[in-house]
């Protein structure tokens, strides 16, 4: 593909906005990075539409620059003790402890966090999860490898198909199956589907925290149309079960292809729509622009992946990175911001909705009519599995997604544990970030990191 | 083998290495060494980006492995570093000062399967376990399905039985004498 | 300027007041489930044969195998059908993937409700529901989806060049990895176990192959059939044809995975492998006649149990049928000496060349024992009678095996007709088609039987083998008359055969006489079945036994006679099959056992 036709692509969907990136950031990690950055200041290049220059946001950076507990000594904060953390004397009256959560708000699932503030600033944080522990990783020690399947995709409930295929890959290869070509392809369509459905509801849920509810009900008329699709493909609307250890369950029904590419037009219109409604909406603009800073050196810090990443001026992808399935056959580039706001990481999640449509339709385009869609497996109630070990990962819609599986070589997995992007992204990235915000933007904040607690604890 | 490995065979003692593929390497190496190799890896071989930690529990060889997985943005390279430890009063050396989310994971194993890591923030907090008082239930000798007998209160059913034993019993059982 | 578009772009939300609504006006009826949604659970009862793989594949434990008023159990069938929790099924149907039958599948619909929780437990097809007829739903994708392997691993066998003049076994034996991926294919049911006469614990036995603890495989065979190496080659494998995996593919191959757990336990080891010995407990001792496969497995079984065994043997050598009718490309005679040898070993006794009725009576043998078993089976073989069957070059199948058996010379002429269309035949034609190439260097056999080869009773594999071995076979053929010159054979006159059997399945065959045929040959050989000689039976015996109308022996469940004891069993009774003989043989033993001990009664 040449360089032209790339940028075409790319402009025809975002304008000029979009700014491929160099890997600018992809330096080791300043371990002392209490330091503003320079990212902060004009390195994001990225604008805003409609925003002259984003003169005021670099007001706020500035402000949150210290956002990684600095020992200071205005009275107003804690000092901090030894192992880093404010000590709060609470007897001295300054502070109040309040519990947000653990009921579940929609996008962010249940999980609480115990906040200290002192007036509405908050100055202590500590996620609480526990909420929605299912044991499924102990469970796994006695499922035989296929009935994993149907358990293993809750572990991660509102975009459960990259479940079914990190698990299914990572059995394929410790038992050296290949999936067919057109499994390859269907795999990637439900896994983009999936995504897709996924920022349908997040995307409009960043203004849903600010209380800008109508873009939500929008996003979820377009995800039902996805998940219609979803049950004429799989058979379910929400827990797919759909790809298994061999490959898929079933090849496109008649007429599919038609009808999902049409889909793609209320995506695209969807997000025209919650353009003007949202990201053009000076009261959004006010409340996410500035918001929930994360400084770019926190990246490798805190392990962020994904658009958390991304929006911070780091191209990371993992199906641009580690090519999976047939990935490296589309042609499409990572959107890349530099703000590291909240406004920027739902403007992330809102170019990658688009990229996603224009990948599905490729896809469809792409899925061969012929062949098989499942290789040849065992017998599933015997099938074992040689002795080893892998790590399997994929993007999902919050980033690196990975399954790491070890067999002993009998019909039971030894161990499989998810390594899911809020482990680090709702904990400890999070408390550090909720650190000196106001309590107003907490859920604004843990909707822009995409907090998905069932990832957690599993 | 990748360049970097043969670097790092020559300051650590490491085996058992395994391409699992061409972007994932997995090796051992000693408890002791771990934190000093992550800590190169991560300094000098441009592993910054810490993906995972979890242990395995061999309960028949009487160790936890612990397996750190990082990768290489640059690069693009995963490594998964395995280490062993006894079961008994298992205890690991902290890399929590590497990245922020490794005291996360430690306070996880500490919970899950018992594995102490001195020193790690918090590492003692309870986690997703509040109020647990059963044995860190990760680990093997932990029965989940008898736990749950004791615990809960199944809804009675009907009763299933073995197709071939209720065949048995239906056309044959005068055929059949099971030994002594 | 772009502050005052901040300002008035979300205004543009109010545009959706001219827009049509997109909620669904009815949805509990315009909305039904797509083609392939997973709702609730359908299975077609006929269909269904209870092997309960649904259960075993369900990971919530949503699955029981219940018994059912409407479903008897029979051979392949258990009865059990599956019940489903909706308290627990999360609606994976891995169940309907891996239905043994395809008789499962999920309905599209998902709106039902019930106010009372016990009704979300049911056994579809069975407690009727009104999306029992609904043809939307998850089905089994189709084709090549499988959550097994349809095909048996194929077993080695020799090519038909290698094999056309050789008496060396054709079937090669599973290797290890082989065995294991066969073994695998089994889903556990149990339905075999039943089908099979001696009941053998086959999924047990299977699961050993799988976990390669073969010692243990063969200690579980034994429990039931003393004859494993025999049976693993030529044992007639009713299992197989009740195999629940023989629905959609191949049934797995019983008989080859029990022969590599008896190949894979060398003759020395047998002691060592199943740590058994003849007590020589008990003061009773008991006659066996004839040692075919069930005076053989009744004498292995009450030696187990500690009586003293004396058999008696018409032959030279034991064995029966097993080693003087099924050749030995089949049935290599060391394998068959292997399992008599161990039976021997166990301190049974007995004396060839004596036929009873003749060298000693079983008057003398009911004075001297306290029991007397007869398993003297079918040796008589049975003529066509039609003109010509007088003739001297005009022979029996049987006595021609038993005659080669022995190591005598047979005739073999250069081209030879043979009557018969089941297994004896085969085996007589594929017999003389090796010494034909022996002798001449070419085959020259013209097969001829009644039925057409659809209905031919013999196994498909042997009339393809022979087919392989160029023999000429043509079934569907009645024979009329033996064409013969100057006291020599020219041939068999045959006519179309239009049926075999009327309406009441008696044997009765039509021919079309219009349709005829001529078979050229010079010898002529009769394979069309077999009968019994129970000469030794004199008239005081005799007359205390109880027969049918239609003069056959009858016995009990334990094989005792009339005459209390004496026990009769194998072809002479059931059969006829070595696996029966076997079954039938271990039944007797215990029968006896319990006759001896005064516990059983022939009523
Ligand atoms: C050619 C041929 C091929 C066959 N192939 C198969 C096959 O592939 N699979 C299978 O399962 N079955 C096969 N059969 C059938 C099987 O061999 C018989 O069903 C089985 O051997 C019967 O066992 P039995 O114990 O009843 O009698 P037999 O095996 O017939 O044994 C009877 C024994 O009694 C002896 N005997 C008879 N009369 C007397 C007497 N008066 N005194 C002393 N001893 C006596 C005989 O010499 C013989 O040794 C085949 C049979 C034939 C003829
Ligand atoms: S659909 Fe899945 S959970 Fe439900 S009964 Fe079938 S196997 Fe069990
Ligand atoms: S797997 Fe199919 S055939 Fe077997 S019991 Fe279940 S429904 Fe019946």
């Amino acid at each position: 593909m040449t360089m032209k036709k790339k940028n075409d692509i790319l402009s025809r969907l975002f304008g000029k906005e979009h700014r491929p990136q160099e890997n600018k950031h992809n330096q080791p990690a300043d371990a002392d990075s209490g330091k503003s950055s320079d990212a902060g200041k004009g390195g994001g290049t990225g604008s805003v539409p409609g925003s002259d220059s984003g003169a005021s946001g670099e007001a706020h950076y500035s402000d949150h620059n210290h956002n990684i507990a600095p020992d200071h000594t205005e009275d107003k904060y804690p000092r901090n003790g030894k192992d880093g953390k404010p000590e709060v004397d609470l007897s001295s009256g300054k502070y109040t402890k309040v519990w947000q959560g653990p009921n579940h708000p929609g996008v962010t699932g249940n999980m609480s966090l115990e906040l200290t503030i002192c007036g509405d600033e908050i100055v202590d944080a500590k996620t609480h999860v526990g909420y929605l522990h299912r044991g499924f990783e102990k469970l796994f020690e006695r499922r035989l490898y296929m009935q994993v399947m149907p358990t293993c995709l809750r572990m991660c409930v509102p975009e459960s198909d990259t479940n079914e295929y990190v698990f299914s890959e990572a059995v394929e290869e410790l038992s050296g199956i290949e999936a067919p070509e057109k499994a390859k392809w269907l795999r990637m369509l439900v896994l983009e589907m999936s995504r897709l459905q996924m920022l349908l509801r997040v995307v409009p849920g960043q203004g849903g925290a600010f209380g800008l509810g109508i873009g939500v009900q929008w996003g979820m008329y377009v995800r039902e149309l996805i998940l219609d699709l979803f049950e004429e493909l799989t058979g379910g609307r929400i827990y797919h079960m759909y790809m298994l250890p061999g490959g898929v369950r079933g090849d496109l029904p008649e007429g599919f292809r038609e009808r999902a590419i049409k889909t793609m037009d209320e995506v695209y219109r969807f997000a025209q729509r919650i353009d003007d409604v949202m990201f053009n909406n000076s009261v959004f603009k006010k409340r996410a622009t500035g918001t929930g800073y994360i400084d770019p050196s926190w990246v490798d810090r805190f392990g962020i992946v994904g658009p958390n990443a991304r929006a911070a001026g780091y191209n990371r992808d993992v199906r641009k990175d580690h090519p999976y399935l047939l990935y490296d056959q589309l042609e499409w580039e990572v959107p890349v911001l530099e703000k590291s706001d909240v406004y920027t990481r739902a403007r992330i999640r809102w170019m990658d909705m688009q990229v996603t449509a224009d990948l599905i339709k490729q896809i469809l385009n792409k899925i061969p009519e012929k062949g098989s869609f499942k290789a040849p497996t065992p017998n599933a109630l015997n099938w074992r599995i040689p002795r080893g070990e892998t790590y399997v990962k994929a993007e999902a819609s919050r980033g690196e997604f990975g399954y790491y599986v070890v067999s002993d070589g009998s019909a039971y997995p030894r161990r499989i544990t998810l390594r899911g992007p809020s482990y680090t992204h709702a904990i400890a990235l999070l408390e550090k970030m909720l650190i000196r915000t106001n309590i107003a933007d907490v859920g604004a904040i843990m909707v822009s990191l995409q907090t998905c607690p069932p990832e957690i604890e599993r | 083998m990748h360049q970097f490995l043969k670097e790092i065979q020559n300051r650590f003692p490491i085996h058992d290495v395994k391409e699992q593929r061409k972007n994932l390497t997995l090796f051992t190496t000693e408890k002791e060494q771990v934190v000093p190799l992550l800590t190169h890896l991560r300094d000098h071989e441009g592993f910054t980006h810490f993906v995972l930690l979890t242990a395995v529990d061999w309960i028949e060889e009487d160790l936890f492995q612990l397996t750190y997985i990082l990768n290489n943005p640059e690069k693009k390279v995963d490594l998964g570093i395995r280490a062993y430890i006894g079961r008994e009063n298992a205890s690991m050396e902290s890399a929590h000062h590497l990245w922020e989310q490794v005291a996360t994971y430690q306070r996880e194993l500490k919970e899950m399967f018992g594995i102490d890591f001195p020193g790690s923030p918090r590492v003692d907090e309870e986690f997703f376990l509040e109020g647990w008082d059963d044995i860190p239930p990760m680990r093997r000798e932990f029965d989940s399905k008898k736990y749950s007998e004791e615990t809960y209160f199944p809804r009675p059913g009907s009763k299933s039985h073995d197709p071939g034993e209720y065949m048995k019993q239906k056309l044959y059982s005068d055929d059949y004498e099971e030994e002594e | 300027m772009s502050k005052l578009k901040d300002i008035l772009s979300p205004f543009t939300a109010w545009n959706n007041l001219a827009r049509d609504p997109v909620t669904i006006k009815d949805p509990i009826n315009d909305r039904p489930g797509a083609a392939r949604y997973r709702g609730f659970h359908q299975n077609d009862i006929e269909k269904c044969i209870g092997c309960g793989a649904c259960e075993s594949i369900c990971e919530t434990g949503a699955i029981r195998m219940v018994e059912v008023d409407e479903v008897e159990t029979k051979e392949g069938d258990s009865g059990l059908r599956p019940e489903v929790d909706y308290g627990r099924c999360c609606f994976c149907a891995l169940c309907v993937d891996i239905c043994s039958t395809g008789s499962l599948t999920l309905s599209n619909e998902y709106i039902w409700v019930d106010e009372d929780p016990e009704a979300f437990t049911f056994v579809p097809g069975i407690d009727k529901k009104p999306w029992d007829n609904n043809q939307d739903g998850w089905k089994k994708p189709e084709p090549d989806y499988e959550l097994n392997i349809k095909e048996r691993v194929r077993m080695p066998e020799m090519q038909a060049e290698e094999r056309e003049n050789s008496f060396v076994e054709i079937v090669k034996g599973y290797s290890r990895e082989q065995a294991i991926a066969e073994a695998d294919r089994c889903i556990d049911c149990g339905l075999c176990q039943a089908t099979c006469p001696a009941h053998m614990d086959i999924p047990d036995y299977i699961r050993a192959v799988r976990e390669e603890n073969l010692k243990e495989g063969f200690r579980i065979m034994y429990k039931t059939n003393p004859l494993p190496e025999v049976c693993g080659r030529i044992c007639t494998h009713k299992c197989e044809d009740v195999c629940a995996m023989g629905h959609r593919g191949d049934p797995i191959a019983i008989r080859w995975l029990k022969r590599y757990i008896a190949d894979s336990v060398d003759e020395n080891e047998y002691q060592e492998a199943l740590q058994q010995e003849n007590p020589k407990d008990k003061d009773k001792s008991i006659a066996i006649v004839g040692a075919g496969p069930t005076g053989l497995s009744a004498a292995y079984y009450l030696a187990l149990m500690g009586y003293s065994v004396k058999m008696f043997e018409a032959q030279p050598r034991a064995g029966g049928m097993m080693r003087y009718g099924i050749p030995e490309y089949r049935l290599p005679y060391n394998a068959l000496d292997q399992d008599i040898d161990y039976i021997l070993s166990l301190g049974v006794d007995i004396q060839y060349n004596t036929r009873v009725g003749k060298d000693i009576t079983l008057d003398a043998l009911h004075e001297k024992y306290d029991s007397v078993l007869v398993g003297t089976g079918l040796h008589a073989g049975k003529s066509t009678r039609i003109p010509g069957t007088d003739h001297e070059h005009v022979y029996q199948a049987v006595d021609l095996l038993r005659e080669f058996s022995k190591g005598n010379e047979i005739p073999i002429s250069e081209k030879i007709v043979i009557i018969g269309g089941g297994n004896v035949a085969m085996d007589i034609t594929r017999t003389l088609a090796r010494l034909q190439n022996q002798k001449y260097g070419q085959v020259n056999i013209t097969t001829t039987s009644l039925e057409t080869e659809d209905v031919m009773p013999a196994d498909q594999e042997e009339i393809d083998e022979a087919r392989e071995e160029k023999v000429n076979l043509k079934p569907g053929w009645g024979p009329q008359k033996i064409e013969i010159e100057n006291n020599k054979i020219k041939g068999l006159h045959v006519q179309r055969c239009l049926s075999v059997f009327d309406e009441n399945g008696r044997f009765n065959p039509q021919f079309d006489e219009s349709q005829t045929d001529f078979f050229e040959g010079d010898m002529l050989i009769e394979a069309i079945g077999q009968g019994m000689d129970i000469s030794y039976l004199s008239k005081s015996i005799r007359d205390g036994l109880d027969f049918t109308q239609r003069g056959r022996l009858v016995v009990n469940d334990y094989f005792q006679s009339k005459q209390e004891w004496l026990f009769i069993g194998g072809d002479i009774i059931q059969g006829p099959d070595v696996i029966h003989g076997i079954a039938n043989g271990h039944k007797a033993a215990r029968g006896i056992d319990m006759y001896l001990r005064g516990d059983l009664r022939y009523e």
